[in-house]
Order: structure tokens, then C-alpha cells, then sequence
């Protein structure tokens, strides 16, 4: 071992910190997260993450055809990537941080040398992004890491996690003892990280193996979602090849191949004689640390990197460029059946601005929404709108005193009503199916729905009307009618239904036929 | 780093976690101690000492029987603490409810997070501060408000209606009810319904106090003193079909020490949740009863009606919670200030 150990900084100090520094930028976007719930907050504080993200900015800016001041601050992120490469994926991504968690001895994780030429494909996702955000669709926004998270915890984690936390305090709290502190406990939880009830979500399962798949994919190849797919990565990856701060080999290399074995990347290898790809290299510092003899050294210079192997062709980027445009004009002709969209409940304000093209598809307001009202499509907005935000007033109504998705959305896709404007805002209009209404099919007093509706005229009225029964006996029954140039679609009579199942009043798209 | 949990300190403490948890369930299934105390005798109660439950301690603690209270106070006047003062002192002061050491629950009607307490959708925030500053007086331990909103979230619900800073300046909590705390419970005397999930810190609370607004609806005709318990249970949409019955079925459980009936601006039509200042009627009146059929039945004659015209009126009345015979009732009128 060489004396002059002593006199640098030992070099384990610098992964260290990347450690400390991974785990405060995840611990502050989950902070974000949380703050999200609607309470008091600086929306964008909520959504910073999010505006950070260069390729949100950028997709959304050629499909929006409009830059959101907010998203300036991605200029950050792209700042940082032509100074010191991808340290985003690195150091700050939360995503990155997860893999890095949950990730496995290294020595079980073999290369994988057939899939070298698949790194392109991240690349290649950047083209047909941007390719399809020119047309006017973000559909694959739901690739960006951030979104992803984003979605993943708010339909699936945090439900889940909910739920747990749910069953433990319903149990712990009947035993005696436990009672007061489970009571405390729940003070602090509710509503602060937690709903005050446990909200529903329609793909928690789904989201969930999603999420998990993007993490097993470790036990293939570590930070396999980063090396192969991740797009923000691929962005980031186009922009280090000018970083100013790349990894070179210094002289002192006796070609040990430690450096091989640490890379989370394995974008040192020994065939390249230990460099590296600037644009695979996520300044993790690792190698900095494995390396005995100060081989490997952080320097700053501006030449750019040269074209590996797998870095796509032009034929391929152009490929990628009509595939997406292709795609989109595919997507839009394969007209879907009107009736599959007879549901689609968009958030305030979000039906007048085309979602599919501003909306990045990354959950927030399915997170802040505090009546579980807000969901990812599944099959309501067609496939170029999977996982854009309905209302689904059966699991959750559009709270008449809120405007918390409008607060939050990033780019303004569900726009900031002040509350006023917002309980004008049709979103939807609600009907009674009377052959199922108990009103109506079983000549019983009900009236829920009317009792429920916030508009201070009611949109929903009552008619007393006498009505005979099957055994020609008369009785005196209040039927409800809604009252269409007053309803707004917030969907509480549907949600507060007292019928099993669909309810017997359900709120519908804002019929065009009819003057609103 | 620090060393990671081993996996067999991890699995210990998941054991604890779930041993507990299975514990808590089987615990559940034991008879509560409270719970299956008697409940309330099945003798129809008089109305100047109409327990709440559980009821062991009550009869110890009875007023005097020299003094003798009326059934009903009135207490009319600009000023809503004046008349939850002065509608007290006539009633015996809130010391006859509230002993020293009292855990009290106060249940206002906070029903949604829509509008402020002009539009009457919400019991009125002095009165329910008044209540809060008068426990406090009469020592007790604990004042907590709270009600489960069916429009919006309960912690905008409070701010909105502007109870939770009036209870806040005057000492009280507001309790956001937490969904695990609704436990079982039988209700003996029932006769439509004779389980019911209700909300555990006011069954085990020692005061209970109802502060209802009084309004319009459109199933009960108009919510009440009986109608606002409906807040402490889970199941809400149970009790619409029978309404009546299973509101008094529900009364003959929770049994409020004390009724006060907000009738300061009263919501003539569009209720429960309003919205429009032309439904509303100020009428700057309080009626304070220990026997919420009997302060119910006289708040609906504010509206034009009779308390026959109630169905839970009826019912509370056959099954021996109160009286509505207003002819038969002792009542004392106050007029307080300008």
C-alpha cells in the first residue's frame, strides 16, 4: 500500500458523501410528496421534482407549445449534466436512489454483454418522445423516472402502505394499553403523510408490479432501468458527451480491473482499456474509491467524448423520429367506440385543455386529490390518454370546496381555478337511472343524492308525486330530477349512492349536444 | 453507513407487530368492560336527569333533588354567548353536567366544508366556544369538538366554518375521528337497529354535549338534536331507510347530557349544505334541554312545524327518551340584551 494514502482525501469519503447526498435529495422529494396532500404548502414546493425535469420541460414545451415559467427550473439539471455529466442519475435522481437501496451484491450481477447495444435504446425513447410531443401528445411521458415514481407511489405505494398502517392502528388499538399511544401515534400520521380515511385506487396492484419490475430489473444488471431505458436518462446521456468533468485514466493505472467490478454501470471496462462512456457514467465516484493506485482521476476538460458502439445511428434516430410521429398518427385514427369515453370525469378546468398534450402523466393530483376522487385512465381517455387524471365519483367526488389538483399540476395542465370559478366549472353531468333508483324503481324515500348535492340551489330536486304500488295501494314518494343547467358533475350523489354496486346516478361527459 | 436490521431482529419485530395486531382482534371479540356495563335501564328517564352513558357514575352525582330545573330554556337575544351563559345559569350552570376531572365531548353540526357559519349549514362558532370556555370553568379535564364532515375534508370543514378558531381561542380541541376508532356497539333498547359502529371517544367520554343548528332536510324535514348524532357513527347511509326509528334507536345509545339547539340563524331550505344567504333566517335563539326530544320538538316549532311532524320526534317520544308534549313541558323564556 502506498504511503501517500495518508496525504489525500481518503477517497471512500467521496461515496460517502454521494450516500449523503442521495439519500437528503430522496428524503426531500418524499417530503415533497407528502406535502403534496392538500394542507397548507407551496405548491411549488410540492412539485419541485418534477419541474426539474428537463425532459418534462421540453416535451411539454413542443407539445404544449408553451413554455411553464416553472419548468425553467430544469435549466438546473441541465446545467449540472454539461458540468459534471449524468451526476443527476447519480446523486439526486429519487429513482436512482431506490435502484441503489434495493440492489444486489454486486458480485451476483454479471455484465450483460449481449445487451451493450440495447443502451441505445434509451436515446432512441428521447426521439420518439420528443417526435410525438411535436405532435402534440406527451402518451409517453409515462417513461420519464419522475413520473413514474410519482404515480407508483401515489396509486399504489402510499395506498398500501395506508392500508397497513390502517390495519396495525384498528388492531394495536383494541388491545387496552396500546389504545392511547395508537391514538397519539395517529395524530401525527393522519392527515399529515396519510389520508384521515384510507382512499381508494383502482391499479395499486398494477402500479405496483410496475414499480417492482423496474427495481427487479436490478438482478439482471445493476441500474438496469438506467443503463438500457430510463429516457430523462438518455437526455442527460446526450448532454454529458459535452461535460466539462469527465472520468479519465490517469497513468498510475497497473490495469487491476477493480474499477471493473464496482462500476454500477459497467461502463468501465477492460476492453476500453478502464475508460469510460461520459454518457453511461453517472459520477457515482465508486471507481474513485475501488481504485488503489489513483488511477482513475475526475478531470475537467472540454473535449467531447466520442461515439461508442451502441450510440444509435442516424438511420436509427431517424426511425425513431417517424416512428413516433407514425405512432401518434396511428393512435389518433383508431377511432375508439364513443360509449368509451361516456365516463371520462375530467379534473376542474382540465376538459377545456387538452390533457393529452400538456398533461405528463405523473400522478400529483391523483396524490393531493383528498377525496380519492382523481385516477389514472385506464381505458377512459384511449390509449394516447393512459394514465392522464378522470374523476371516478363511484371511489371518490370532486370536493366543492377544493381546488388542490389545479394547485399542484406542474405544468398547468388542470389549470389553477381560484374556488369561485372552479364550482362553475362543469365537469360532468350527472343522470338518474330510474330503473335501478330506489326513488324511482322501488317507490321509497331516498333522497341521498339531493341531500348531498353542494350547489346551493340544488341541482338535484325533489318532487313529491303519489305513486301506485304493485298491490294498488298509493304511496307518497320523493323522486329526484337533476337539474342539468345546474349540475357540475362534482359526483357526490354518485359517490354517496346508498345502491351496491354502480350507482344509480352517475355522472357522465358533459353531453355537447346540449347547451351547458 | 450504520449496520442494516438483521433479518432476524426484522422478523422479530414484524412477530411483535402481528402478534399484536392478531391480539388486538381477539381482544375485540371479548366483551368490552365499558360496553357491556348496563346500558341504559330501560325505564323511560326523566328529563332533568337524563344520563349519558355508561351511566354507573351518574346516579351518584344527581343534582339535588330541592332544586328543580325546567325542562326547557329559551334564550333569545343578540349575542350567542350571552345566551349560552345566561341559557345555562337558568338550566342549573354547566358545573351540573361538568364535574371536575370531566372528559367532555362537544358535538356541533359540521357537516361540510363549503361555507362559512353566515350560511347556517354549521352550528354557529361562538356558541360552541362558549360551551368549550363554560367546561373549562365548571373543570373539566378535556374539551374536545368534533364532528365527521360528508362534504370535504373534517380539518377544512373546521376552519371553514370558523369553529375550530373560536374552540382553539377558548381552550378546547378540535378531533379530527379517525376511522379505527368507530367500535361495535350494541344498542339494547334498539328496536329497528340493535348494533351500530360508533365512535369510541364519545362513548367513553363523561360529558357528552349536542350542538346542532337547526335546519332544513329534505328526508327528516329537519335536522336536529337526534339527526346531529348521526355524525358519531360509521354507517351513515343505514339509518336513511326508518329513518325515525333507527335515529332513536341511535338516541337510546348516545345519550347527550346536554341539547343545545342553534337556532341563531336557522337554513330554511337547501339543507343540509346550503349555500345561499336567502335560505337563511336569523332568529338569534337557543334552546338548552338535558332531553333532546324535548329541545327537538321545540325547535320545530320555529320552523311553522309540530313535533308530530317529525318521525324521530315520534319514535324518541314512544320509546321513552323524551318528552314532546310541549303543553306538559316546564319552559323558561329568556330575553337577553337589546
Amino acid at each position: 500500500m502506498e504511503h501517500e494514502a495518508g496525504r489525500r482525501v481518503d477517497p471512500r469519503w467521496y461515496t460517502r458523501a454521494r450516500w449523503v447526498v442521495q439519500l437528503l435529495a430522496l428524503a426531500a422529494y418524499l417530503a415533497a410528496f407528502i406535502l403534496a396532500r392538500r394542507g397548507p404548502y407551496l405548491s411549488a414546493a410540492a412539485n419541485l421534482f418534477l419541474r426539474l425535469d428537463p425532459l418534462a420541460a421540453l416535451a411539454q414545451a413542443l407539445s404544449g407549445r408553451e413554455f411553464v415559467a416553472g419548468m425553467l427550473l430544469s435549466l438546473l439539471v441541465i446545467g449540472l449534466a454539461l458540468g459534471l455529466g449524468r451526476a443527476w442519475c447519480g446523486w439526486l435522481c429519487p429513482l436512482g436512489t431506490i435502484l441503489d437501496v434495493f440492489s444486489p451484491s454486486r458480485r451476483r450481477v454479471r455484465a450483460l454483454e449481449a445487451a451493450e447495444p440495447w443502451r441505445r435504446v434509451k436515446i432512441l425513447l428521447v426521439v420518439l418522445i420528443l417526435a410525438s410531443a411535436l405532435l402534440g401528445s406527451l402518451s409517453l411521458m409515462v417513461l420519464d423516472p419522475l413520473t413514474l415514481l410519482t404515480r407508483s407511489l401515489a396509486s399504489s405505494v402510499w395506498p398500501a402502505l395506508d392500508r397497513f398502517v390502517l390495519a396495525l392502528e384498528t388492531g394495536l388499538y383494541r388491545v387496552p394499553l396500546l389504545a392511547p399511544l395508537v391514538g397519539r401515534t395517529d395524530l401525527l400520521l393522519r392527515p399529515a403523510v396519510f389520508p384521515a380515511e384510507p382512499l381508494p385506487s383502482r391499479v395499486a396492484l398494477g402500479f405496483g408490479v410496475l414499480l417492482a419490475s423496474v427495481i427487479g430489473l436490478n438482478w439482471l444488471a445493476e441500474r438496469f432501468w438506467c443503463r438500457y431505458v430510463c429516457p430523462l436518462g438518455g437526455l442527460l446521456a446526450l448532454l454529458s458527451r459535452l461535460a466539462i468533468v469527465k472520468r479519465t485514466v490517469a497513468p498510475g493505472c497497473n490495469a487491476c480491473g477493480a474499477c471493473t467490478h464496482v462500476c454500477p454501470t459497467a461502463t468501465i471496462r477492460a476492453d476500453r482499456q478502464f475508460s469510460s462512456d461520459p454518457a453511461e457514467c453517472t459520477m457515482c465516484l465508486e471507481c474513485l474509491a475501488a481504485c488503489l493506485r489513483q488511477g482513475a482521476v475526475f478531470s475537467a476538460g472540454t473535449a467531447i467524448a466520442p461515439r461508442m458502439a451502441y450510440d444509435p445511428n442516424r438511420r436509427e434516430v431517424l426511425a425513431a423520429l417517424g416512428g413516433g410521429l407514425a405512432g401518434v398518427a396511428l393512435l389518433r385514427s383508431q377511432t375508439r367506440t364513443p360509449a368509451a369515453s361516456a365516463h371520462r370525469v375530467q379534473p376542474p378546468g382540465a376538459r377545456e385543455n387538452n390533457l393529452i398534450g400538456k398533461c405528463l402523466r405523473c400522478g400529483e393530483c391523483t396524490r393531493t386529490c383528498p377525496t380519492g376522487a382523481i385516477h389514472p385512465a385506464i381505458s377512459e381517455a384511449g390509449l394516447e390518454g393512459l394514465w392522464t387524471p378522470v374523476l371516478v365519483p363511484r371511489l371518490g367526488y370532486c370536493d366543492y370546496s377544493c381546488t388542490a389538483c389545479g394547485e399542484i399540476c406542474p405544468v398547468g395542465a388542470i389549470p389553477p381555478l381560484a374556488l369561485e370559478q372552479k364550482r362553475l366549472t362543469v365537469i360532468g353531468v350527472a343522470y338518474i337511472d330510474k330503473d335501478r333508483c330506489i326513488a324511482w324503481a322501488d317507490q321509497r324515500d331516498c333522497i341521498v343524492c339531493e341531500e348531498m348535492c353542494p350547489v346551493a340551489e340544488k341541482a338535484i330536486l325533489l318532487e313529491r308525486v303519489e305513486v301506485t304500488r304493485h298491490d294498488g295501494s298509493t304511496v307518497s314518494v320523493q323522486q329526484p330530477r337533476v337539474v342539468r343547467e345546474r349540475c357540475i358533475g362534482c359526483g357526490i350523489c354518485e359517490y354517496k349512492c346508498p345502491l351496491s354496486g354502480e350507482a344509480a346516478i352517475r355522472v357522465w361527459t358533459p353531453n355537447i349536444a346540449l347547451p351547458l | 453507513m450504520s449496520a442494516p436490521m438483521t433479518r432476524r431482529a426484522f422478523l422479530r419485530l414484524l412477530g411483535i407487530g402481528i402478534g399484536g395486531a392478531a391480539c388486538g382482534r381477539i381482544a375485540n371479540t371479548l366483551p368490552d368492560p365499558l360496553a357491556s356495563s348496563p346500558a341504559p335501564t330501560l325505564v323511560p328517564l326523566p328529563a332533568s336527569a337524563t344520563p349519558f352513558l355508561p351511566a354507573e357514575e351518574v346516579p351518584t352525582q344527581a343534582p339535588p333533588t330541592a332544586v328543580s330545573y325546567p325542562d326547557l330554556v329559551v334564550a333569545r337575544g343578540p349575542t350567542p354567548e350571552q345566551l349560552v351563559r345566561q341559557g345555562l345559569a337558568a338550566l342549573g350552570g354547566m358545573p351540573r353536567f361538568v364535574h371536575p376531572g370531566a372528559r367532555v365531548v362537544i358535538k356541533p353540526n359540521i357537516c361540510v366544508a363549503y361555507h362559512s357559519y353566515e350560511y347556517a349549514a354549521t352550528t354557529n362558532p361562538w356558541v360552541v366556544g362558549e360551551l368549550v370556555r363554560q367546561c373549562l370553568a365548571a373543570g373539566a379535564a378535556q374539551v374536545t369538538v368534533m364532528d365527521s364532515p360528508f362534504g370535504g375534508s373534517a380539518e377544512q370543514a373546521y376552519a371553514v366554518s370558523g369553529i375550530a378558531a373560536q374552540v382553539q381561542a377558548a381552550g378546547g380541541e378540535m378531533h379530527l375521528m379517525r376511522s379505527f376508532k368507530y367500535v361495535a356497539t350494541d344498542l339494547p333498547q334498539g328496536r329497528d337497529l340493535h348494533a351500530l359502529e360508533i365512535y369510541d371517544d364519545v362513548l367513553k367520554a363523561d360529558v357528552l354535549i349536542n350542538v346542532p343548528i337547526a335546519k332544513h332536510h329534505s328526508l327528516a324535514r329537519l335536522t336536529l338534536g337526534m339527526k346531529n348524532l348521526m355524525g358519531v357513527i360509521r354507517d351513515r347511509p343505514l339509518m336513511h331507510q326508518a329513518i325515525g326509528q333507527r335515529l332513536a334507536d341511535l338516541a337510546s345509545r348516545v345519550r347527550p347530557a346536554l341539547t343545545v339547539v342553534d337556532a341563531v340563524r336557522m337554513l330554511m331550505a337547501h339543507g343540509p349544505s346550503g349555500g345561499s344567504l336567502a335560505d337563511v333566517r336569523q332568529a338569534d335563539t337557543l334552546i338548552l334541554s338535558t332531553d333532546v326530544v324535548a329541545a327537538d320538538s321545540y325547535a320545530a316549532t320555529l320552523f311553522g312545524l309540530q313535533p308530530d311532524d317529525l318521525s324521530y320526534l315520534r319514535a324518541g317520544r314512544d320509546m321513552g327518551l323524551g318528552q314532546s308534549d310541549l303543553g306538559a313541558m316546564r319552559i323558561e323564556e329568556l330575553t337577553i340584551g337589546a
